[in-house]
């Protein structure tokens, strides 16, 4: 202050004005709406389609497999996570005679690039909505086709981008937080 | 003028030898051998004789390219093999007038020393081959044929060969290769057939009409033919007129002779009142002509300078309630059918112009399907093997530039104008 | 020589150079689908058409020669788009199924779509499609037509090259199919040359369906281990699975081909029976056990025997290194002369072999042989025994005018070839020879001492047990008179029965010493490492490089015979199964069982192995580094793919710990140092390069003359010509057939029959006879027949051959169930059988 006597500092002091505005902010919070998710307990994010998560093989309208087990998403993965044996199968488990006999992902090497989709020919594989990937068990990080091949919890004709009411739910696998599509409510970031 | 080569045609008598013979017929060969066969290759130079098959190339420059050398043995091979839409030419003169192709076939085996001759005749003409077959019986029991041919001391044997309907046979290695047994498929040029041909050997192959035309050149002379026509391809010719004319059928005239004349004159006109719309000059692969060309000469160099060709002289009218879309379409999948599948341009592009063209005819027409066509005809032209690739795309370009806008109509209005 | 411009670049070429290799060769990429050098030039696929100055239509460069001056554009605008036009044509009517294709990824129309197609295709219409699924051709190969590019190479290789004519082209047009009638391989060699010719995957290996991609493979460079014609091939394997194995253009001998054993055979390595642990016989079983336990219980035994009463016997399959170092654990460290390298043959009759054919003169290769005047094939059934030999022989005859002669009881595919095909009676190949040397001998040729000693010998005895007629021998005695030079192949027959071979060395010495022609033996052999086993001097008679050794030893005819006698205590069998190959089956049964203590060191549990002491479980080609010495003389290098299953080893590394257990210091270590020992020991191998290059050897094409083995002038003064006694001529009435017995085209020794491919080609013993005895039996292929020997009888299926010579049956060695062995007996040459009918 260079020595000069600040006078219009030491009233605002005096009356704490600083502190008035800061407890401002505080109550303008206290009353606006909540933007802490109520996770696990009661709320769920439904992350947007285009959200690349845990990963999913689709199967086609008739309920064939539509991975072909060609092993372009194995080649164009930069992480080398994924592994695919082919198989001959002309049993009409898959769209071609040629289905996959292994595909295997380990969820901890990938980085979730999404390169698998792009490189995939028939729109097989997908990055799901699945972001819950923290486990105790290393091993439970490496899927299978059997597990990716379930449908998916949330629809991918959900837009997503809402907050879903939660519960929890017992699997062999352990709790697992449910996301209840029905009651969404649209929430801003 | 008086008829040389169909001068027997409609007679129901003249395929028999006697018959042949009392109408003149083997004086010519007679005459022949006694002449050097350097001197009847000059004869057939000097006559100006242009191969009928289509091609125009000159005959007697053709026999002159095979080795003199007496100790390789060669082969003359008739190409009957008549398979252009359109065509039926080599049909007047295998079924009426058989004798006149065998004396031909002789003459042209003593110029150039061919100690065999094929006469590959298509598998339709079970008729026409059958003729032959007795035709060539009686030369050989007359002593046209055989070891000491008029104690001449050459020896010829002759044989039909059958094939079995294929259009590529018409090409002259695919017919060779027929021949000798193997799939008919061209062979690749150089070498020529002139120098290895049938198994190999030296092999002259020439048309039904060609080798026709040979008697009449020995018996009136080369000066006789060559003043027939223009100047540059002389001698008479046979016209297969089809479509929509009063009096369809063979004519034998002179080359040269214009498209106006031939309908109007010959073929007594439209056979309704219809306009004339377009006139294929050369069987289906010959690009075809409009009304305003009508008075185009009928001669090699005269349709080339008009972008088309004389071909093998099979001249289709169309009048104007033809849709040129569904008849380019009919004349290509005729093309794709017949493709021998040996090249690419021909084998998988021929059939995806006709695919197109049963688009645009069937009311599926895309917006830019012309310019496809325009586009897989450059890809196709120059490429191919042999010329039915060429052919086929000829045709198409031929259709599209005359009748670019009928075929626009199909694509904008999924119908015909013409109907 | 004419010069040419290429893209300006002027280069001088030689007459009737075609463009496409004019250009190559000025390093200008033509893209091609039809073209391959060696077969018959088509010009049909238009990718490689090029624009030629003063010329209006583009022309294909590979059927078009160069003119002198001609000005060659290869990659003007419009070359660049007539190929990519082209191109959008080839994918008009392709499957466009590269997800789901085996080739995808080493496919030639997807790299040069890659590289010179058109951005964007615009065919919008259906497809036509040949068939919705794939088709199996044969066992082995499976068809999808609708990704072919007609470009015909399979029925062009299959004709040219393989020679069977099973494919060929169906239909016209776009409809065209390259397959085969009624869509089987009714006759085919199921070598699938068809498929490494295929540019896109329209024919496919079944075993290798749907197994990996291009890029998961881990690849090696390595032969063949059938046969010794020795074909370079490439095996790929995933996740320690032998998948594939390919040859490559232009590398090795065989350039692309290979046969259905090579091509498929690979799958005996994965096989599920393979001994993993060694066993050691405890109270009378054999039971797992580690590898120190197995070495101690083999250097306790050993060590308590005389030298002298030890037997070692060596798979002619194990490499050069390992063979040489078995040979040193006998006769430096155990102390026995007693190592031979197969069950099959006499050990003398293969010196006699090795005298005749001039093995020690060097390496012969096989095309320097294909460029003679004459070429003589006997003794061979070289077109199942060597058939990639077949094909080099077939392609070479076909282009160039020679006298090939085969000489053979058996009708075989090569015979098409042949100017003279001479049907002779089993076992009379040196009868066949006396007879043409006495014809050439006619005019009095300079007396060699050879045509002293069989001056008593009679042509008409000759000719007639020969079975030949006089004017079939006179043609074959002129052929070889008028040639210049002279190629000999020689087969197995000869050591089959070894009474032939002094007729091949006389034949020998009045071609080279008599007649003065310039003169080549090519000894045809059926065994990858047959001729490396004996340059390692694995032989009783003469040691590494032929040296002569101080005391003969015992082959393996000598060392059953001693067991059985009480006079060899100790066998050590490395890779053979002597009891289901020695040529009497119940003597080597009973020799081997005589034996106080049996070593045997195999892949498999043999018949052999199962009357072992101790078991020794050894690895494949696949899982070692080493060298093969083919028929040829040609040293060639075979590197490790992958490890050996379980607890097996290398057996090089079986054989050194033995050694070691004996001796620390036996070695050297590795292969390489061993190599290094070789060359120092024997004197044909100071040479030899061992260095491979993978890639077209344009200088002397695929004839690589530094890897032949060169003269050796250590030939071991003791080789013995064949001195066993001649045929046995024998009542025949009741068995009115000959046996012969060989290799089959999709088998060879015990190697074949454990690969899952080959035996799905054929799985149980066939007996083959000549068409005139099937007509007179009434019997067909296929029919069920009784073949009964004198000391053995069984059924099996029959196969007519036609031209074969009557009284000929022939069934393959190596079938487990059908032991062809058992019709054999000791002291008689050959073996007789009669042939009935069933049902």
């Amino acid at each position: 202050m260079s020595g000069k006597f600040d006078i219009v500092g030491l009233v605002r002091k005096v009356i704490f004005s600083d502190f008035a505005r800061g407890l401002a902010i505080t109550l303008k919070y206290n009353v606006s709406r909540s933007i802490t998710l109520k996770y696990p307990d009661d709320e769920k994010w439904v992350p947007y389609v285009r959200f690349r998560g845990a990963h999913t093989l689709n199967r086609d309208p008739s309920g064939k497999e539509l991975c072909v087990a060609c092993e372009l998403c194995a080649k164009a993965c930069p992480t080398k996570c994924i592994t695919v044996i082919p198989e001959e199968d002309d049993t009409g488990r898959g769209i071609a005679d040629r289905v996959a006999k292994v595909w295997k992902v380990d969820l901890v090497r990938c980085m979730f690039c999404g390169f698998c989709e792009d490189a995939c020919p028939t729109r097989a594989i997908r990055l799901g909505r699945e972001y819950e990937l923290a486990c105790t068990d290393i091993s439970s990080t490496v899927r299978f086709k059997d597990a990716l091949l379930k449908p998916q919890p949330i629809h991918e004709g959900i837009a997503g981008g809402v907050v879903a009411k939660a519960r929890f739910e017992k699997t062999e696998a352990g709790i697992r937080v449910v996301a209840d599509t029905g009651i969404i409510k649209k929430r801003a970031l | 003028m008086e008829k040389a080569l169909l001068k027997n045609y409609g007679n129901a008598e003249t395929h028999k030898i006697d018959v042949y013979i009392a109408g003149g017929g083997y004086v010519a060969l007679a005459s022949a051998m006694k002449m050097q066969s350097d001197q009847i290759i000059q004869l057939v130079k000097d006559s100006g004789l242009r191969g009928r098959g289509g091609a125009g190339f000159p005959t007697g420059l053709k026999w002159s390219f095979i080795p003199k050398d007496p100790t390789i043995p060669k082969f003359l091979c008739c190409n009957a093999d008549e398979g252009e839409p359109g065509t039926f030419k080599d049909r007047g003169i295998i079924d009426f007038d058989p004798h006149l192709l065998i004396e031909g076939m002789i003459i042209a085996s003593f110029a150039f020393g061919a100690s065999k001759s094929y006469i590959y005749i298509r598998g339709e003409f079970a008729f026409g081959a059958k003729r032959l077959e007795t035709a060539i019986k009686e030369a050989y029991q007359k002593g046209f044929l055989g070891k000491n041919i008029l104690g001449s001391g050459f020896a010829h044997d002759m044989y039909v060969h059958r094939g079995f309907g294929a259009y590529i046979c018409g090409e002259e290695t695919a017919l060779l290769e027929s021949i000798e047994g193997w799939r008919a498929q061209p062979r690749k040029k150089p070498p020529f057939p002139a120098l290895s041909g049938l198994y190999g050997k030296p092999t002259v192959i020439n048309n039904v009409e060609t080798l026709s035309c040979i008697p009449a050149i020995i018996s009136r002379g080369a000066k006789w033919f060559s003043s027939i026509g223009p100047e540059k391809s002389p001698g008479p010719k046979i016209f297969g007129v089809s479509g929509h004319v009063k009096k369809p059928g063979l004519y034998e005239l002179p080359m040269g002779t214009t498209i106006r004349e031939l309908i109007f004159d010959h073929c007594g006109g439209m056979s309704s009142d219809r306009p004339l719309k377009a006139v294929i000059p050369g069987g289906v692969s010959a690009p075809m002509l409009n009304a305003n060309d009508l008075d185009t000469k009928l001669d090699f160099d005269s349709l080339a300078s008009k972008g088309s060709m004389l071909g093998s002289g099979a001249v289709i009218v169309m009048d104007s309630s033809t849709c040129m879309v569904k008849t380019a379409y009919i004349i290509n999948r005729f093309f794709s059918h017949e493709s021998c599948g040996k090249c690419t341009p021909c084998r998988d592009g021929t059939p995806w112009l006709t695919k197109v063209l049963k688009r645009l005819e069937h009311g599926e027409g895309r917006i830019g399907d012309v310019e496809l066509l325009e586009r897989l005809c450059s890809n196709i032209f120059g490429r191919t093997f042999c010329p039915l690739g060429d052919g086929a795309v000829m045709a198409l370009r031929g259709f599209i530039k005359n009748f670019r806008e009928e075929f626009q109509y199909h694509v904008d209005n999924k119908k015909c104008k013409a109907a | 020589m004419v010069t040419v411009k290429i893209n300006g670049k002027e280069i001088t070429v030689a007459d009737n150079t075609l463009i496409l290799e004019a250009a190559r060769d000025a390093g200008c990429e033509v893209p091609t689908f039809c073209y391959q050098a060696d077969l018959m030039g088509l010009g049909s696929c238009r990718m490689c058409l090029v624009e030629i100055e003063g010329q209006k239509k583009l022309q294909p460069s590979c059927i078009t020669p160069v003119l002198h001056g001609m000005s060659i554009l290869t990659d003007s605008s419009t070359v660049t788009a007539a190929r990519a036009g082209v191109l959008e044509f080839l994918l008009a009517n392709h499957a466009m199924d590269c997800p789901v294709c085996d080739k995808a990824g080493e496919c030639e129309l997807q790299d040069m779509v890659y590289k010179y197609g058109p951005a964007k295709g615009a065919h919008a219409e259906t497809k036509f499609k040949f068939h919705e699924k794939d088709y199996v051709l044969s066992p082995v190969i499976i068809k999808n037509s609708n990704r072919c590019v007609q470009c015909t190479k399979c029925v062009r290789v299959c004709r040219e090259v393989v020679g069977v004519g099973v494919l060929g082209s169906v239909g016209r047009g776009d409809h065209q199919e390259e397959t085969s009638f009624l869509k089987g391989l009714l006759d085919c060699d199921q070598d699938g040359n068809c498929i490494e010719v295929c540019p896109v995957g329209c024919f496919m290996r079944l075993p290798y369906r749907y197994k990996a991609r291009q890029w998961d493979l881990k690849s090696a460079d390595t032969v063949c281990p059938y046969c010794a014609t020795g074909c370079r091939m490439v095996i790929e394997e995933r996740d320690g699975v032998v998948v594939r194995a390919r040859a490559q253009h232009g590398v090795g001998v065989n350039s692309e081909t290979l046969c259905s054993r090579g091509r498929f055979g690979f799958d005996f390595i994965g096989n599920a029976e393979r001994l993993t642990t060694p066993l050691v016989r405890k109270d009378g079983v054999l039971v797992p056990s580690t590898w120190e336990e197995a070495v101690a219980v083999i250097k306790e035994n050993l060590s308590a025997f005389e030298g002298s009463r030890i037997g070692g016997v060596a798979s002619p399959r194990l490499t050069n290194e390992e063979l040489y170092l078995f040979q040193k654990l006998f006769r430096e460290v155990l102390g026995s002369p007693n190592v031979d390298s197969s069950a099959r043959w006499d050990s003398s009759g293969v010196e006699a072999f090795i005298k005749a054919a001039g093995m020690n003169e060097g390496g012969v290769s096989v095309f320097d042989c294909m460029d003679s005047d004459a070429v003589f094939i006997i003794g061979s059934q070289v077109s199942e025994e060597n058939p990639v030999t077949d094909y080099i022989i077939r392609r070479i005859s076909s282009g160039r005018r020679m006298n090939l002669v085969i000489a053979s009881p058996r009708a075989m595919k090569l015979d098409s070839s042949a100017q003279t095909v001479v049907r002779h009676n089993p076992a009379t190949e040196g009868a066949l020879l006396k007879a043409i040397i006495l014809t050439l001998n006619e005019n009095k040729l300079s007396v060699s001492a050879g045509i002293n000693a069989i001056k008593e010998t009679k042509l008409t005895d000759c000719v007639a047990s020969s079975g030949v007629s006089l004017e079939v021998i006179k043609r074959i005695a002129d052929g070889l008179k008028n040639a210049e030079s002279i190629s000999i192949l020689v087969g197995t027959e000869f050591l089959r029965f070894p009474e032939g071979i002094d007729g091949l060395d006389l034949l020998k010495d009045v071609c080279r010493k008599s007649l003065g022609k310039k003169l080549r033996i090519l000894p045809l052999l059926d065994r990858c490492n047959q001729r490396g086993a004996w340059e390692m001097g694995v032989h009783p008679g003469f040691g590494t490089g032929y040296r002569a050794i101080a005391g003969r030893g015992m082959g393996t005819h000598a060392m059953l015979e001693a067991a059985t006698r009480r006079g060899l205590d100790a066998m050590y069998v490395a890779g053979v199964d002597i009891a289901s190959m020695y040529p009497d089956a119940g003597h080597a049964r009973e020799a081997l069982s005589a034996l106080k203590f049996l070593v045997v060191q195999d892949m498999f549990l043999t018949d052999t192995t199962r009357l072992a002491d101790v078991v020794l479980p050894s690895s494949a080609f696949a899982e070692k580094d080493g060298a093969f010495t083919n028929q040829e003389g040609r040293v060639q290098t075979i590197a490790r793919l992958k490890n050996p299953p379980g607890k097996a080893k290398r057996d090089g590394d079986i054989i050194r710990a033995i050694g070691q257990s004996f001796e620390r210091s036996f070695g050297p270590d590795n292969a390489s140092l061993v190599f290094d020992e070789i060359r120092r020991e024997a004197e044909m191998y100071k040479e030899v390069s061992l260095v491979f290059n993978n890639k077209r050897n344009i200088d002397n094409k695929l004839d690589n003359k530094e890897a032949l083995v060169k003269a050796s002038s250590a030939l071991a003064r003791g080789f013995s010509a064949w001195n066993g006694g001649a045929p046995s001529s024998e009542e025949t009435g009741d068995y009115p057939f000959t046996l012969m017995t060989g290799n089959h085209l999709f088998h060879s020794g015990a190697l074949s029959s454990n690969s899952a491919s080959l035996s799905g080609l054929l799985r149980a013993a066939v007996v083959e006879i000549s068409n005139e005895d099937a007509d007179e039996m009434g019997v067909k292929s296929g029919s069920l027949v009784r073949v009964k020997g004198m000391t053995h009888e069984s059924d099996m299926k029959v196969i007519v051959r036609r031209g074969s010579k009557k009284g000929v049956a022939f069934i393959a060695e190596n079938f487990a169930d059908t032991p062809v062995n058992r019709f054999f007996s000791r002291g008689r040459s050959g073996a007789r059988v009669s042939i009935t009918r069933l049902g």
